[in-house]
């Protein structure tokens, strides 16, 4: 009989410990992972430096809502790397930076700080469907070499991903932020020249540099290609 | 004997049938052109991935590839992603061209227009269209208690594919012709004791019929 009694409380033993297994990994944590591929684009001839203070860089998402399951984002890093590729395909040179001077000493003609503003995503059971969707929402800022702001606008990103048989759901949340990054990545490389107020910054650059390529030729300097 | 073999293999037949849930696909195609695939030519399948409310799967993409290699090994088929990441970001979801004559625009620009030759790319082929589950019934209830568990129930659902496939001929910027594959099937779940999920594998027969149609589409010399 004690030998019964001793077999029982370890069966409830187990099944207690297996039940609080399952209740600790109610939280899903995930560190968004992806590729991201320089854009096919034509380049701008200037150099620029990219200010990712540290909300941006280390960005987590933290469900807080009771209705919700309990999901803890890092988008911090991707997003960094993103823009990190894209912007270098951009420009002609890009550096990081920690505010508006340049730390390896080379003129600078724009500032870009980014920010994320808003970050949203649906999981399948929520939706009633089988998508995973991210939107982003970002504020993007440049500024002139003297830190002087010349646009500030708003850039929105999507990504949905469906979910799959043998796919967790950390893994079709990953890959919906991806293609969100993809679609921020896409949006910034094709708009950036069309924001208004960096299409006539740009129009006046071209005629700057176009007088400044004029008196150089004039004078016989061969300065043409750093478009002084 | 003979008799017997056959009733045999009937019954074994329909058993395997059960096993796996049946699944039926109707395919339906569209020519406008002759398609004609050279010596190192090659095609790439795509995700047409504008749909609102769906997302045609990448699994979906890359099983039709492989399989379409697999029936014409004389096909040479580019990968998906090797294909978009080459030539992002013009084949996002939503920069990718939707008319064939926005081809025209993309290839003004002569970076991309130089990525695409150098792949050897003949034909792109866009697939739209996802899998659902379109009904289910019956319910399953498991136990656990500390003399172990067990679950008892029976859980059935009917799952539908339906994807299109437009084929572009990325040289002369013209439709050549569109491919439809509609699959239905049912799966099962009896619990007695522990579930046995007997599913139907529809996404699959949709994607292997998809793909013999596309191959049967193209002549190569």
């Amino acid at each position: 009989m004690r030998v019964f009694t001793k077999i029982l409380f370890i069966k409830v033993l187990l099944v207690t410990f297996l039940l609080s297994l399952l209740l600790i990994s109610c939280k899903s944590t995930v560190d968004i992972n992806g590729h991201f591929p320089s854009p096919v684009i034509n380049q701008l001839p200037y150099s620029i430096g990219v200010i990712f203070n540290k909300e941006f860089s280390g960005y987590r998402y933290i469900e807080k809502s009771e209705k919700r399951e309990k999901w803890e984002i890092h988008v911090g890093d991707a997003q960094v790397k993103m823009l990190n590729v894209v912007l270098k395909a951009m420009f002609s040179n890009m550096e990081v930076t920690s505010g508006f001077h340049s730390t390896s000493g080379n003129t600078l003609d724009l500032f870009f700080q980014p920010s994320l503003e808003n970050f949203q995503y649906n999981v399948p059971y929520e939706t009633q469907g089988n998508m995973f969707e991210v939107w982003l929402k970002y504020n993007m800022k440049v500024y002139d070499s003297q830190g002087q702001i010349i646009a500030d606008w708003i850039l929105t990103a999507y990504g949905k991903t469906p979910s799959a048989f043998f796919k967790s759901q950390e893994a079709a949340l990953n890959d919906a932020m991806v293609i969100a990054l993809r679609d921020l990545g896409a949006g910034l490389s094709l708009k950036f020249s069309q924001v208004p107020e960096i299409n006539k910054w740009l129009i006046i650059q071209e005629k700057y540099n176009k007088t400044s390529t004029k008196i150089v030729k004039n004078n016989f300097v061969n300065q043409i290609e750093i478009g002084i | 004997m003979e008799n017997q073999t056959m009733v045999f293999t009937t019954v074994l037949i329909a058993m395997l049938c059960f096993l796996f849930g049946c699944t039926s696909v109707t395919v339906d195609q569209v020519r406008h052109q002759q398609s004609e695939l050279h010596q190192g030519d090659s095609i790439v399948v795509i995700g047409r991935r504008t749909g609102s409310d769906y997302e045609t799967e990448p699994d979906l993409i890359s099983c039709i590839g492989s399989a379409l290699s697999q029936a014409n090994t004389a096909l040479n088929v580019i990968a998906e992603s090797d294909f978009v990441d080459k030539l992002y970001p013009w084949f996002e979801a939503r920069t990718a061209p939707v008319h064939v004559r926005d081809l025209n625009r993309l290839l003004s620009y002569e970076k991309i227009s130089k990525i695409i030759d150098d792949f050897k790319v003949q034909y792109i082929v866009w697939v739209d269209g996802n899998t659902e589950k379109t009904r289910s019934s019956g319910s399953i209830s498991c136990g656990l208690s500390p003399t172990g568990g067990a679950c008892f129930g029976f859980g059935t659902w009917d799952t539908k594919s339906e994807y299109e496939a437009t084929i572009w001929d990325y040289k002369s910027r013209q439709l050549v012709g569109k491919i439809s594959s509609v699959a239905d099937g049912t799966s099962y779940m009896p619990a007695i004791v522990i579930p046995i999920p007997i599913i139907a594998p529809v996404q699959r027969h949709a994607c292997k019929t998809m793909a013999k149609q596309l191959s049967d589409f193209f002549t190569i010399n």
